[in-house]
């Protein structure tokens, strides 16, 4: 057994400290996303509370990701302890809006009261929780909390979440003295969302970073429900940080190459149009009704004046729209799955937006046709039809 | 514990410690050997050695500490029934929607993950290879390698193809330890990814030796039993339950003799009628099974080979000479060939007693 262990398990360990229920139920809600619901290895469904200072700090991980949180407490003795998490917001969510006090008793039982409520849980030896890595103290970059949010919700939803290709399992977020740079894809479709203008400081040359996916989603709720103009970023070796105001995300980094996605970027499209993104995405949703369930495929075919899409199954029956556009070119049908279309136009939100195209065998690229912050740009491969 | 309470299989610790001091240990191995050889044991200390802290050398060799933070918390697992039987109090405890969905697994160091079976199939489950791929291309939190111990080699089938796809390109930090008692249980497109080390059985002297350190409270008679009931497992003969053993033969040998000296059969149901129904019947009539086997295997030793020295039972070698006497090797045939019925008909869950009565009595026919 550890030392700490035996100096835990025999109680000289304390804890005591009184905070509000207010405070600690949004922090617990916030933490929720990163404890394990279905896991056989207890420790990771506890929280670690640290008291020390005027601070509480809450920290939960399921050993991928961590998160690290604070709120203000009145510490009575500084000290360490480990709740079971799920149990514990379950509680806290039906006390009083009072302050509740937790103390660390022996044998890692935590007793916790407020107003006439008193529960006592049991707790684990601190010792047993992962040792968290500490935010680097160099190469920190601020990133505008407000872009990130809208580059995640912009590209995550083109992350692969196929087992077997795991350098896909999250989005490449390229940092540059200038720029910042987010790409995601799954082998099928690729969403590239670039903003120049930001000064990023302490970024020289191009920073690249692949973040997996679970630290995006979490990221972006952490991102929903912040007032923070600006979040810190850093990484070593094997971690990443996100600092979002008093809340501190980590991530364990995955290892492998990004692909090449430059090189499938379309550089020689010949044929244009410019459609209404809602009026596109309400026609793709009524044939996409009619379209084959596994391969979601609908043929797009360009005409003058019109762009007619359609979709057929043989149990079915077959369904056709056309919006008109202005459109002068040769003909060309392509196909494409419909949900790959509608994911795109559903996180540009409405207005108008350009589809470019080479031919029936080449990807096609959609963008938003106005926009000069960003540069947006989704590319998908075409379906045989 | 360093690798020099690793006993026997000198030469294979030897290769393998060879294999780390050169950084060119496989990212995929099987290690096979009978249960308890000390397989587990073996990737645990290997999982230290590749993590310790404060790695040290002994006999020009890497060795680990034992002490450091790694240590110490990779050593918590090398109790691994007691965690296994924590993990699946673990998931009782949660939600019943919960629940189909978790799988088990003992993780006593963010960077080692040890894969059980899962019951009460007791496999391993598609959801858990699953996991593997999931973790596995993170890199490594606080240790250099992360390592990956599938305690069994009963695979659900979607599950070995699912390891299928991590065997063929593992990152440079992980290391997966195969665990099997049957390498040929395992997919041949597994075995052809992973390089197999396999732990022998070692002599009967040597658990001997063993055991007179490890056992002081048994008598020479009864380690130099045990050694010989063990196979040569160091770690079965460490954890030999002696009292459930003997108990167990006594029924055998009540058996046995009911079925050679057909006189009375009072006796035989005394004994039949306490192997009830039930889960907690199981481990018992298992026993029963396996004192029975190796009595009859001492019984050939007797009769067949003549070579009454490697008999196991020797402290009751009179009475086995005894059943010899009014047993015939055909005999001892048609009685392994219908014990191998009643394990069958034990998977179908047929009624303990009865059929153990059965075999007693479907003996004395074809017997004397």
């Amino acid at each position: 057994m550890p030392v700490e262990a035996i100096a835990s398990a025999t109680g000289t360990t304390t804890m005591e400290i009184t905070v509000s229920k207010f405070e600690l139920l949004r922090e617990l809600t916030a933490t929720q996303g990163v404890v394990e619901r279905k896991t056989t290895i207890p420790i990771l469904s506890n929280y670690l509370f640290e008291a020390a200072g005027d601070k509480l700090s809450l920290t939960a991980t399921d050993l991928d990701l961590s998160l690290r949180t604070s709120c203000n407490a009145k510490v009575k003795k500084e000290g360490a302890c480990t709740i079971p998490a799920r149990k514990l917001h379950d509680y806290v969510k039906l006390l009083p809006d009072a302050d509740i006090t937790i103390k660390l008793l022996e044998n890692h039982w935590v007793s916790i009261r407020c107003g006439r409520s008193n529960t006592k849980m049991v707790g684990m030896a601190r010792s047993n929780f992962p040792s968290l890595p500490t935010f680097p103290t160099a190469g920190v970059v601020k990133i505008p909390a407000q872009v990130l949010r809208g580059m995640i919700a912009k590209t995550g939803f083109a992350i692969a979440s196929e087992e077997s290709r795991y350098t896909l399992n999250g989005a490449l977020m390229v940092l540059k003295p200038e720029s910042m740079t987010m790409v995601a894809t799954d082998g099928h479709r690729l969403s590239h969302i670039e903003r120049a203008g930001t000064k990023f400081e302490g970024v020289s040359g191009e920073m690249k970073t692949l973040v997996p996916k679970k630290a995006m989603d979490e990221l972006k709720s952490l991102l929903d429900s912040t007032d923070a103009e600006e979040i810190d970023f850093a990484k070593d070796e094997s971690t990443l940080y996100f600092r979002i105001g008093s809340r501190l995300l980590t991530s364990r980094q995955l290892t492998g190459q990004f692909p090449n996605y430059e090189a499938v970027l379309p550089k020689d499209t010949t044929k244009s149009i410019t459609v209404h993104g809602d009026d596109l995405a309400a026609a793709i949703s009524r044939v996409a009704q009619f379209a084959d369930e596994r391969s979601r495929a609908v043929r797009m075919r360009l005409e003058k004046g019109e762009l007619k899409l359609s979709a057929s199954s043989t149990e079915m029956g077959e369904s056709e729209d056309s919006i008109e556009i202005d459109y002068n070119g040769e003909t060309l049908a392509i196909g494409f799955n419909a949900q790959y279309l509608l994911d795109f136009l559903k996180a540009t939100g409405g207005g108008d937006v350009k589809l470019e195209f080479k031919d029936a065998q080449s990807a096609g690229q959609m963008r938003p046709a106005e926009g000069e912050e960003y540069k947006y740009r989704y590319i998908v491969m075409p379906m045989r039809i | 514990m360093p690798f020099s309470d690793f006993h026997g299989n000198s030469d294979v610790l030897h290769r393998l410690r060879e294999m780390l001091a050169r950084q060119h240990f496989p990212q995929a191995v099987i290690l096979a050997g009978p249960a308890g050889s000390g397989k587990y044991t073996l990737a645990l200390m290997l999982a230290k050695t590749m993590n310790c802290r404060a790695p040290t050398v002994t006999g020009g060799l890497p060795d680990f500490c034992g002490k450091c933070s790694n240590c110490t918390r990779i050593a918590q697992s090398e109790d691994l029934e007691s965690r296994f039987a924590e993990a699946v109090e673990a998931r009782d405890n949660l939600r019943e929607a919960d629940k189909k969905e978790t799988r088990l697994f003992v993780q006593t160091h963010p960077d080692v993950l040890v894969v059980p079976p899962d019951p009460p199939q007791m496999m391993i489950k598609v959801d858990q290879v699953r996991r593997v791929i999931e973790t596995i291309y993170f890199r490594p939190a606080e240790a250099k390698e992360r390592v990956y111990i599938f305690s069994d080699s009963a695979f659900m089938k979607e599950a070995a193809n699912s390891l299928l796809k991590v065997l063929e390109e593992p990152p440079e930090f992980a290391t997966i330890f195969l665990l099997t008692e049957n390498p040929g249980e395992l997919l041949p497109t597994i075995r052809s990814r992973s390089m197999t080390v396999t732990l022998n059985a070692l002599r009967g002297e040597e658990v001997e030796l063993y055991l007179a350190k490890h056992r002081p409270d048994w008598t020479a008679k009864q380690r130099s039993l045990v050694a010989r009931l063990s196979e040569g497992a160091v770690g079965r003969a460490r954890r030999f339950d002696l009292a459930a053993y003997t108990a167990a033969r006594q029924h055998a040998l009540v058996i046995l003799k009911s079925a050679l000296n057909t006189s009375d059969h009072s006796e035989l149901f005394k004994v039949t009628e306490t192997y009830r129904a039930g889960a907690e019947g199981r481990d018992k009539t298992d026993n029963l099974l396996r004192t029975l086997y190796s009595l009859l295997q001492d019984l050939v030793m007797f009769l067949g080979s003549g070579t009454p020295e490697l008999m196991r039972n020797t402290d009751i070698e009179g009475e086995l000479r005894k059943l010899a006497e009014s047993a015939d090797f055909e005999w001892i045939a048609s009685a392994a060939d219908r014990l191998a019925e009643v394990e069958r008909g034990m998977r179908r869950n047929l009624l303990r007693s009865l059929s153990l009565d059965a075999f007693a009595v479907a003996l004395e026919k074809t017997g004397t």
